[in-house]
């Protein structure tokens, strides 16, 4: 496998794990207009509830059940779908504003909890050294690459299905209806809470299988993973693919993710090396100009919502 | 206790300048601006960059930091953050008004907020700077509390420019509209108050603010490029505790999210400060979900 | 240009300076590259800059001897931003498309152990971390993760806490609070000093973390001065341990000082200012006065007219040039063979050879003459141990008036050893 091929895998398959949380917040914000601006919390519990089940047995160390990635993953969904509920009840009759700073509060206490659990989390030096899955298939680590890129791509293509056969469903159309006009909603006897909490939950879980699956790739968790500017990124892919449209948010993965670490690249090789620590600073003013600009000139992103109801204008 | 009583006290008046210009740009623009926390690093940074250009010492007042150098550079500082929320919203947020789902334009914020960040980066750089650098000792309070001058001057300061705000907006024509505005967007627009001047006021207002309290921040703490990032929650908790639009409500609201955030440390360990508004956020939005205060009708549903 | 097109022609660029590459890469022998990952923005990005200097001063020295194998060596530094995934795409870009032969970095061990385990050891190129302290890299070099391809040129800071514990004895500190930021290195530290103090007799006033950059540490500095402590022992970056610091002394705290080895850095002295530091002490690894060191020092002042004092700056250097010497003296940019020669560069015995551009053409011709080499580096001499840790001196240095450092106390192999060692026998 030449050079090229390998980093492709890679950033393919990181790219991947990321449009798997930007369906999550899809559903929840997408189809439903629920902000969630503590993306990065659900994430993290996915992908430190996998840790703790899947790890190593270690004697400093709560955790360490030893258990197949499968388990993890199921823990890692089941997990961050019980917090998603719990978030759920406390925060959605909250109106969005208050929402957005209430998620965005959670997000940080998760990753808190990351830092000071050392029992549970490993601390500040994390969970280290846990087994990955298809690692040892036939110890070449091309393979590895390959196999779990396939993976993630058969789990991605799998959400996907699943997304949009339930967006297609009668439940589906009425998330959309909640988004539009929850008053209408409501008086044709539908209760919109209940399946704002449903779609709430079932995208914190989407997430946490996201953490989970890094879990599994990286083989190491620790607190610096789950950092705000995740949430940032995970919401600059949905908007400037496009909200609401489950190819839009693939493709924003690809191409926030493509231009985030490849203006990197771009930078280091353009700029002298005395100025490589200014060059970073010019790469995100360049993102954020990006994603700002994506907004005034193309508010629906680079692929809209196949409009089913009218645009939406609320607020204003 | 005490102690932890002055510390929250201290803390709280900077929030507490942030969040009456976030409360006032959030109820009457209608909109959750988180681009405003990076005015109060800018504002920091500009009194910073004319102490540097003109050559002026900070100074010092009797025990106070604040001397004559630096209060020059803050007027000028406030110029200067006024002008760039006024040139961000006319290039994006102005565009978008009115077009977008509201979140949209929240999210263009974001975007703004990270220009604006790294472009201080890129012009002062990452590292720590301080105004002057002398040391002033603290008051000791009997044996129960030791403050700083710096912080009781900075105390002061925000309940008279709290109080100013408020007279303003209770008793000027203009404040009038812009409450009229907060309440009731449709019904002042037919009233034929212009809408561009209280778009232009309310950026003054909260630009200057802004500045003011990361003058402050630099002067009792010390400026880096993501000051405002890290204050961004507490200012926001206070905002929303206060209830949207209200600026006494906010000013209370700093103070208390300070407050209990110095308290707190007693007894939980200081691993987790950072969650401590949030909880009082979550906690009071449960019991009452416009904030403390009356709010205008712009924040809740 | 709609800003599809504008967004499709900046990921195209991008791609396309990525397969300009792989011809380059294809060719094993010049010029030689070394990658780096460090934080140039994020948390780090104020430490970050001037260590990532540090790394092209070693490499313009290189050069300046003619370089190595024959070849120019290329610097390619990165940002990770503070963040793990970006430093690893990072990473995995420089090995893959960039023919690294060796990385260096990161700082945070969160980012440097994911490239650990995910580039660096499958693609078998060695790692040397310039400032990566936590213990869990020990622990998975022992368990055989790492594959001997792991190094480090800051020691693990079970030492430093041990011996500050000594030296906190001997000032006749008894109830010292520590105030340690919650970063793996703050609290593998913090936990290390306070284990050394209580089989010292010492008792801990207090223990309060802090998270790094914060608004204030008032709350946290009130927590400690509650327990009315004697002195403090403060662990923390230059930056927020300067803030700290000067709310401690306006709180009135006690200038009885001791500071980590991230404090022995202008920025911190400069901000909490000099004079209240007359009374404090401080630790760092390795040497900070000796001839290897005036010419990195001289170097760097001349190179970027700023003060060479600043977290990691020295083991920066050290590691840029460790690992060039080790593929000088392999004879290729294997990985394998440039790991095994990591220890045989370093550790004492066969020809001295010095910092700066004239001690690494030393070191050629030496090497060229088949002599072995010993590289006594900007934090002094050290040698590398089996799970790729680095042992070496200490010292413990007082702040000047003017703001400079002087040593006061070394401490040699020999004696952090024992003091290892009897720390060992009375924790058992």
């Amino acid at each position: 496998m030449t050079g090229l091929l390998a980093y492709s895998v890679f950033f393919l398959t990181i790219a991947g794990i990321y449009a798997i949380i930007v369906m999550g917040l899809n559903i929840q914000w997408g189809f439903t207009g629920l902000f969630n601006a503590g993306v990065v919390g659900f994430y993290a519990i996915g992908a430190y509830t996998c840790a703790v089940l899947i790890g190593p047995d270690r004697t400093f160390l709560f955790g360490g059940f030893g258990l197949p990635f499968a388990g993890g993953m199921l823990g890692a969904v089941v997990a961050a779908g019980l917090a998603g509920l719990v978030v759920a009840l406390v925060t959605l009759r909250l109106s969005e504003e208050y929402l957005a700073i209430a998620t965005f509060g959670i997000g940080i206490s998760v990753q808190l909890v990351a830092i000071n659990a050392a029992g549970l989390t490993g601390g500040t030096n994390g969970l280290y050294g846990l087994p990955r899955p298809f690692w040892n298939l036939t110890g070449d680590v091309a393979v590895f690459n390959l196999v779990y890129f396939a993976f993630v791509l058969v789990i991605l293509g799998l959400i996907w299905a699943a997304l949009a056969r339930l967006i297609r469903s009668p439940w589906g159309r009425l998330l959309r209806a909640i988004r539009e006009d929850d008053v209408a909603a409501r008086s044709l006897g539908k209760s919109p809470v209940r399946v704002r909490i449903q779609s709430f939950v079932i995208g914190s879980g989407i997430m946490g299988l996201a953490g989970a699956l890094y879990t599994g790739y990286i083989g190491f968790v620790s607190p610096i993973d789950f950092i705000p500017i995740l949430t940032f990124q995970i919401w600059a892919m949905l908007i400037v693919g496009g909200s609401g449209s489950l190819l839009g948010g693939v493709v924003g993965s690809l191409v926030i993710w493509l231009v985030w670490t490849g203006s990197g690249t771009l930078l280091s090789r353009v700029a002298p090396p005395e100025l490589q620590a200014q060059a970073s600073a010019v790469q995100v003013i360049l993102i954020g100009l990006i994603i700002v600009l994506t907004i005034l000139f193309r508010p629906a992103g680079l692929i809209g919502e196949p409009r089913a109801v009218t645009p939406a204008r609320r607020g204003g | 206790m005490i102690q932890a009583i002055a510390d929250g006290l201290s803390t709280g008046a900077i929030i507490a300048l942030g969040a009456m210009g976030v409360t006032l740009v959030m109820g009457i623009l209608r909109f959750t601006n988180f681009a405003h926390a990076e005015y109060l690093t800018w504002g920091g940074y500009m009194a910073l960059f004319v102490l540097s250009a003109t050559g002026l010492e900070a100074g010092s007042l009797g025990p106070f930091s604040l001397g004559p150098g630096l209060i020059l550079a803050m007027l000028v500082a406030m110029v200067l953050t006024v002008a760039l929320a006024l040139i961000a919203d006319r290039l994006v947020f102005h565009r978008l008004r009115g077009k977008v789902n509201h979140i949209t334009l929240v999210f263009a914020s974001f975007g703004v907020a990270l220009i604006v960040r790294y472009v201080i980066h890129l012009l002062f750089g990452g590292s720590a700077q301080y105004y002057s650098n002398d040391l002033r000792f603290a008051w000791r309070i009997g044996d129960l509390a030791s403050v700083m001058p710096d912080q009781v001057l900075v105390f002061v300061v925000t309940l008279v420019v709290a109080g100013g705000l408020y007279t303003f907006l209770r008793y000027s024509a203009l404040g009038l509209a812009m409450r009229a505005a907060a309440e009731n967007p449709a019904l002042s627009a037919i009233n034929g108050v212009r809408f561009r001047t209280i778009l232009l006021v309310t950026w003054t207002i909260g630009g200057a603010l802004a500045a003011m309290s990361g003058v402050f921040y630099g002067v009792t703490v010390q400026l880096r490029p993501d000051v405002g990032f890290q204050l961004l929650l507490p200012i926001f908790a206070a905002a929303i505790l206060g209830g949207i639009g209200n600026v006494v409500g906010a000013l209370a609201g700093g103070f208390i999210v300070a407050l209990v955030e110095a308290v707190a440390l007693l007894w939980i360990p200081s691993g987790y400060k950072l969650a401590i508004p949030f909880i009082v956020l979550l906690l009071v939005l449960w019991l009452r979900p416009t904030g403390l205060f009356r709010g205008t009708s712009g924040g809740a549903k | 240009m709609t800003l599809k097109t504008t967004l499709l022609s900046a990921s195209a660029l991008a791609l396309l300076g990525a397969l300009a590459q792989p011809a380059q890469a294809q060719d094993q022998s010049c010029p030689v590259r070394l990658g780096a990952i460090l934080s140039l923005t994020g948390s780090l990005g104020s430490v970050g800059e001037a260590i990532a200097e540090a790394g092209q001063l070693a490499v313009d020295h290189v050069n300046e001897a003619g370089g190595v194998l024959g070849c120019e060596v290329e610097y390619l530094l990165r940002d990770d931003q503070g963040q793990p995934s970006v430093g690893l795409d990072a990473a995995k870009t420089l090995v893959e498309v960039g023919g690294a032969s060796v990385l260096l970095g990161a700082i945070q061990s969160g980012i440097t152990m994911p490239i650990l385990t995910s580039v660096a050891v499958p693609s078998g190129v060695p790692q040397v971390s310039c400032c990566s302290t936590a213990p869990s890299f020990t622990e998975l070099a022992s368990e055989g993760g790492t594959e001997g391809l792991w190094f480090r040129t800051i020691p693990t800071v079970s030492p430093q806490g041990i011996i500050m514990a000594e030296k906190a004895v001997e000032m006749g500190y008894k109830r010292p609070a520590v105030i340690y930021v919650n970063s793996d290195y703050g609290s593998s530290l913090a936990s290390a000093f306070e284990a050394a103090a209580k089989t010292k007799g010492l008792e801990i006033a207090a223990m309060v973390p802090y998270l790094q950059e914060q608004a204030s540490y008032r709350a946290e500095v009130s927590t400690a001065l509650r327990e009315e402590p004697d002195s403090l022992f403060l662990i923390a970056f230059p930056a927020d341990g300067a803030n700290a610091l000067r709310e401690w002394l306006s709180l009135g705290g006690p200038d009885t000082l001791m500071l980590s080895n991230a404090l022995r850095a202008s920025e911190f002295v400069e901000g909490v200012g000099a004079q209240y530091l007359n009374k404090a002490i401080g630790i760092d690894n390795g040497q900070i006065e000796g001839e290897s060191v005036e010419i990195f020092d001289a170097a760097w002042v001349e190179a970027f007219d700023t003060s060479p004092n600043g977290p990691a700056l020295h083991n920066m250097y050290d590691a840029a040039m460790t690992a060039l010497l080790a593929i000088e003296a392999a004879g290729s940019t294997d990985g394998e063979a440039i790991a095994a020669q990591m220890r045989n560069v370093t550790g004492g015995g066969g020809t001295e050879v010095l910092t700066g551009p004239e001690g690494f053409a030393n070191a050629k011709a030496a090497l060229e003459a088949g002599e072995k080499v010993s590289y006594v580096g900007a934090t002094g001499a050290f040698s590398f141990d089996v799970n790729g840790d680095v042992s070496g001196p200490y010292v413990i240095y007082s702040v000047a008036e003017d703001g400079g450092f002087s040593e006061v106390d070394a401490w040699d192999t020999a004696r952090v050893d024992a003091a290892v060692e009897a720390f060992n026998a009375a924790d058992q």
